[in-house]
């Protein structure tokens, strides 16, 4: 019985398990205490009729079915794919070039990145306070501006075809934490990596092609797959902004703005129906998670680990 | 493999003068082109600051006459027949004087009077005078802020919960992450993915259980909520952790593998160096995700002396209230220690990573 | 043990045991905690004010305790929920209104047998504020305080235009929303300064509105126009949608003409000039000439009052085209959960806040009129300190014209209901459909299955 146990006995495959598993354990322990079970209960809250005031009731797929034929599900995930089809590919492409701007050697490089991490330490709602006052259409500094040059400008976050432009603008403004991720993996890159390079007489477009790119995959990986997630599960600003503007229509104007996770949302805690959200939120899981599943897939093929495993698994 | 190239890589004695003055004429120009895009783009960042600012430094008054104007400028006011009137400086008869616009009149025109001897009156075209503005900056917005809410006991609750939490978050998260890229396991590609998925369920439909759980523990009310969690790892450091181990090259586990280090030592001496700049970006991330919170401190949270600063900040955008002053100010406050925060964690930051390759 | 020592322990002892039985004394006080933030109460000055109420309560009671539980605004809808699923509920919720009270009309508890069981007289309340609270079987809280609606308008832009007062006597019948129309397009002016009946007018360059009634629900806006069902777009068995009455299409139609026709109303895009981050309201920036709010909107301007650069007043709501007047209203309360575990001491708590003493104090703390009509003099007072000048009879007056069935009152599916309407009216205010008929008739249509939905489960 003993001899199970006895660790020096294990075969090395088992004992690098062994190893692997006791590495993970302060997240696997804490998930199957405080994650796992609420996570469970919205799985089990989905297949039923649940008020939060009294005992929900089973009513199996229904929920699942009625979302198919819901207009405003359908709408919600127009206004969803709007916006991370605008901001997903900007984000990842703004927050790349700016760091790469930021890697430079250039005098006063520590306040320049203060400076453009600066958005990112204000809180959601200061944030979009301070937007709605820049976006306001008579006072505000954009449609200024554009006056200036002879635009009149739109309605912005009061006009319905212009509020989610808008929202991706300040979410533009807010790549700061994207950019120190890329500047943190900039930073990694080996110089020894570089000089080599310099030496086999690559210019500086090759080196970037040849070291850098390759060496910034798998934070390009980490970016992508956040990114996706964070955009499919937009939420604060839209719910700030449409609430602050007249009329406080959440997801206004003209439901315009009405995102997935804010039509989850009224239908959680305004709706009461919080077995007909626990749907939404399972269906959105699969998404994302089926999404993420082919992102990983595809990594193999443009990702480059330089400490990558092997072999066996 | 890159790396190896290193070591054998001769020292390029011969160098053309010509090509390095090249060099460093291109390197000018690209260190000034940045330089001027940077500057540029700043512009565009600082804008909504600049309004944060000075929307801090402005009274109710001010808020409502120029919201926009970055300066805190005001019209000076004057006490007349027990009400505050606009002061102008007025041309009559070709002599310049200041007066107190009275009263709106029909035809774009007002009712002026001398504040020393308001019984005579005069009517003037109101575009034609210019109201008497002066620079009042409001800095008492600033204690007045700290004030109304006890900020300094919430002060100590965020430390408390900021600081205490990213100990365990830094812990519990490289052991996790170095567990996800180091070892080959059945279960690890599966768990991984589970982990992914515990960020991809909104939190709107879990929030109602784990508060329950929360309570029949006897954690609501309590800043455990808020720290205990930390402890047990999180999706998003682990993932940034996880892909900054695997670009650190396997040929340093190697070396110390055959020291006879064990995994935790290997961790410990080799990964975590290797990851520092990895390191200090999630803790970065992870203050500010603690000092801004408020979403689950309102939750968990009740009395009023266990709230942290974020939560007290939200207590001011009350309903009908306009504290819109007060907001700002104790906002500027709010974003100052995670600026210095960054700006002074960049040296370790930016230290990066120069030793790689097997030494010896 | 020496004679000493041992009466020094017997002491001890003594005096620990009257500790504790003092401490258990003090614990037996049962504790009543009132949930805040579901409507006003969440500014810093009012929380400092509700706890020197708390402090004030508590000292002069043995067997209760109360504790005002602040929770900021947005987030204490989910808050209430969460403590109410995690058996940790409040005694006592509020000051909220009307609409809040609908939206979890589950959650209360009845407190009609707590009136019938002591004889609680209610004489001294509005009548027909005792109605805001009543429904088909249950009553939900004893009313605190009431916030009429009314004009509140901007004296020198009159002056300035040369335009005729609207009147503060409620017996004026000249003063209709026709006759409001016609005074509000001489208001609004374009930045060359012409008005909105000038055939040089610009409405693309505004800098004046005649009239504004933002910050209402669309039912709100409509009630003022006197449908069968006044403020409720349903039936008075709830069972058929009638959200496209002939007066609700007529007076939609009233503000879409006002707004895209003569342009005295401001569209939603102008509104935000003036909502933008809280700062300046309709009103206090000088934008509108008369804006038609309730009193809760007078008592957040009690801070800036004092500052205005222009003279305010207030006036009568007008008469709409049946030739009656519908001057909607907005009440709060302090409401009892169902779930609560304290309900004996929730009511005394709920008496002693609406009682006589104490309900002026309440009610200077959010900024609403006493409920009890005993309490108006001492009420008009303090209110007089506060804003010299102003013709305070137009706000009590106002009552007389209240809307029932309410503009917030309870329909199947309220939430879903609401967002319907307040859809309908994105689509007037933004332009997308300025033909209120249309847009009423496919409001109309989504409550209608809304309700059937909801009886087909009942």
């Amino acid at each position: 019985m003993l001899k199970q146990f006895d660790i020096r006995r294990w075969s090395l495959a088992k004992r690098e398990a062994a190893a692997g598993y006791f590495f993970v354990s302060p997240w696997l322990i804490g998930f199957v205490l405080l994650t796992l079970g609420p996570m469970l209960a919205s799985l089990y809250f989905s297949f039923t009729d649940y008020n939060i005031i009294e005992q929900p009731s089973w009513v199996g797929l229904d929920n699942y079915a009625q979302l198919f034929q819901d207009p405003l599900f359908w709408q919600s995930i127009k206004v969803t794919l709007q916006f991370s089809a605008l901001a997903l590919p900007l984000g990842l492409l703004t927050g790349f070039a700016l760091a790469l701007l930021l890697n430079q050697a250039i005098p006063g490089v520590r306040i320049w990145r203060t400076i453009y991490f600066l958005p990112s330490v204000l809180s959601g709602v200061a944030v979009t306070l301070l937007w709605i006052l820049i976006f306001n259409p008579k006072i505000g500094i954009i449609n200024q501006l554009l006056a200036l040059v002879g635009i009149d400008g739109p309605g912005w976050l009061s006009d319905p075809y212009w509020s989610v432009p808008a929202l991706v603008i300040i979410s533009l403004w807010g790549i700061g934490q994207t950019m120190i991720i890329y500047l943190a993996g900039l930073q990694g890159i080996p110089t020894d990596l570089y000089d080599a390079s310099k030496v086999d007489g690559a210019n500086a477009w090759q080196r970037f092609w040849s070291v850098t790119l390759p060496m910034m995959t798998p934070v390009l990986l980490y970016n992508l797959v956040l990114g996706l997630i964070a955009s499919f599960s937009y939420f604060t600003q839209a719910y700030i902004a449409s609430s602050s503007i007249s009329g406080g229509e959440l997801g206004g104007p003209v439901r315009s703005t009405l995102f997935y996770n804010l039509y989850l949302y009224q239908n959680a805690f305004r709706y009461f129906e919080m077995g007909y959200a626990s749907a939404m939120a399972w269906v959105l899981l699969v998404i994302v998670l089926l999404l993420t599943l082919l992102i990983f897939r595809s990594s193999s093929a443009w990702v480059y680990y330089e400490g990558e495993l092997r072999g066996r698994t | 493999m890159a790396t190896k190239t290193k070591t054998e890589a001769p020292t390029p004695a011969v160098l053309k003068t010509g090509w390095r003055a090249n060099l460093k004429y291109y390197e000018l120009t690209i260190k000034t082109l940045t330089t001027f895009i940077l500057a540029a783009g700043s512009f565009v960042v600082i804008i909504p600051l600049i309004y944060l600012v000075s929307s801090s430094l402005k009274d109710r008054a001010q808020l409502r006459q120029e919201p926009l104007n970055p300066l805190p400028i005001a019209q000076v006011m004057v006490r007349l027949n027990n009400k505050n009137e606009a002061l102008y400086n007025v041309t009559i008869d070709g002599q310049a004087r200041q007066m107190a616009l009275v009263k709106k009149a029909p035809g774009g025109k007002g009712i002026f009077a001398d504040p020393a001897a308001p019984d005579v009156t005069y009517e003037l075209l109101i575009a034609d005078q210019t109201p008497v503005r002066r620079l009042e900056v409001h800095w008492e917005n600033y204690p007045e802020a700290m004030t109304v809410v006890p900020f300094d006991r919430y002060a100590i609750n965020t430390l408390l919960v900021t600081f205490t939490g990213m100990a365990g978050m830094l812990f519990s998260c490289s052991l996790v992450a170095y567990g996800f890229s180091r070892f080959r396991a059945r279960w690890l590609g599966p768990l991984f993915i589970v982990l992914l998925s515990t960020v991809m369920l909104p939190r709107q439909v879990t929030l109602i259980p784990i508060y329950v759980l929360f309570q029949r523990i006897g954690w609501v009310d309590t800043l455990l909520p808020l720290i205990v969690p930390q402890f047990f790892a999180n999706a998003y450091d682990v993932f940034l952790l996880r892909q900054f181990f695997m670009t650190v090259p396997l040929e340093l586990d190697e070396a110390a593998k055959i020291d006879g280090a064990s995994p935790f030592q290997t961790f410990l001496h080799v990964m975590l160096p290797q990851a520092r700049p990895a390191l200090v970006t999630v803790g970065i991330f992870h203050f500010l995700y603690a000092w801004n919170d408020f979403y689950e401190p309102l939750i968990f949270l009740h009395s009023r002396e266990n709230w942290t600063m974020a939560v007290g900040l939200q207590t001011f955008n009350a309903l009908y209230a306009s504290n819109t002053h007060l907001v700002m100010a104790a906002s500027v406050v709010m974003i100052i220690p995670p600026i210095l925060l960054f700006f002074f964690s960049q040296r370790i930051f930016t230290q990066g990573v120069v030793i790689t390759g097997v030494k010896g | 043990m020496n004679r000493k020592r041992f009466y020094l322990v017997i002491s001890l002892v003594l005096l620990a045991a009257m500790l504790s039985s003092s401490m258990a004394a003090a614990q037996e006080k049962t504790k009543v905690v009132i949930f805040v933030g579901l409507g006003t109460g969440t500014a810093a000055d009012q929380i400092t004010r509700q706890e020197a109420l708390a402090e004030e309560f508590n000292a002069t009671h043995d067997d209760i305790e109360i504790e005002f539980l602040i929770v900021p605004h947005e987030e204490a809808n989910t808050r209430y929920l969460a403590m109410i699923a995690g058996d940790n509920p409040p005694d006592l919720v509020g000051p909220h209104g009307t609409s809040t009270i609908a939206a979890y009309l589950d959650t209360w508890a009845d407190i009609t047998p707590f009136i019938e069981a002591e004889g609680y007289d209610l004489s001294d309340f509005y009548p027909p504020s005792l109605k805001l609270n009543e429904y088909p079987d249950l009553n939900t809280g004893l009313p605190l305080g009431l916030y009429p609606s009314f004009l509140l308008y901007n004296v020198d832009m009159f002056d300035a235009a040369g335009v005729e007062y609207p009147p503060s006597d409620y017996t004026d019948t000249s003063w209709t929303f026709d006759e409001l129309r016609s005074r509000a397009m001489l208001l609004t002016l374009d930045e060359n300064g012409n008005d909105a009946t000038s055939p040089d007018f610009d409405p693309d360059k505004t800098v004046q509105w005649g009239f504004d009634d933002s910050w209402i629900s669309i039912r709100g806006l409509l009630a003022a126009f006197d449908a069968p069902n006044v403020g409720r777009p349903t039936t008075d068995d709830y069972k058929t949608a009638v959200a496209n009455s002939d007066e609700w299409v007529q007076g939609l139609q009233w503000f879409s003409d006002g707004v895209w026709k003569d342009h005295f109303i401001p569209s939603l895009e102008e509104r935000a000039a003036y909502e933008s981050a809280g700062l300046g309201t309709p009103l206090d920036g000088g934008l509108i000439a008369m804006f038609w709010s309730h009193s809760w909107y007078l008592a957040e301007m009690r801070e800036v009052y004092f500052d205005l650069e222009f003279e305010m007043q207030l006036a009568a709501p007008s008469f709409n085209f049946k030739g009656t007047r519908v001057a909607r209203i907005h009440a709060d309360n302090f409401t009892m959960p169902e779930a609560s575990k304290n309900k004996e001491a929730a009511w005394e708590v709920m008496k002693w806040l609406s009682a006589p003493e104490q309900i002026t104090e309440v009610c200077l703390i959010y900024g609403c009129v006493p409920a009890r009509m005993s309490a108006k003099d001492e009420f008009s007072a303090a209110m007089g300190e506060a804003f010299p000048g102003l013709d305070l009879n137009v706000i009590f007056d106002s009552i007389d014209y209240l809307d029932t069935p309410h503009h917030e009152s309870w329909v199947p599916e309220w939430t879903k209901v609401e967002d319907t309407m307040e859809y309908a009216g994105g689509l007037i205010f933004t332009g997308e459909n300025t033909d209120a008929k249309a847009v009423l008739d496919e409001a109309n249509a989504e409550i209608q299955a809304l309700l059937d939905e909801y009886w087909a489960g009942h």
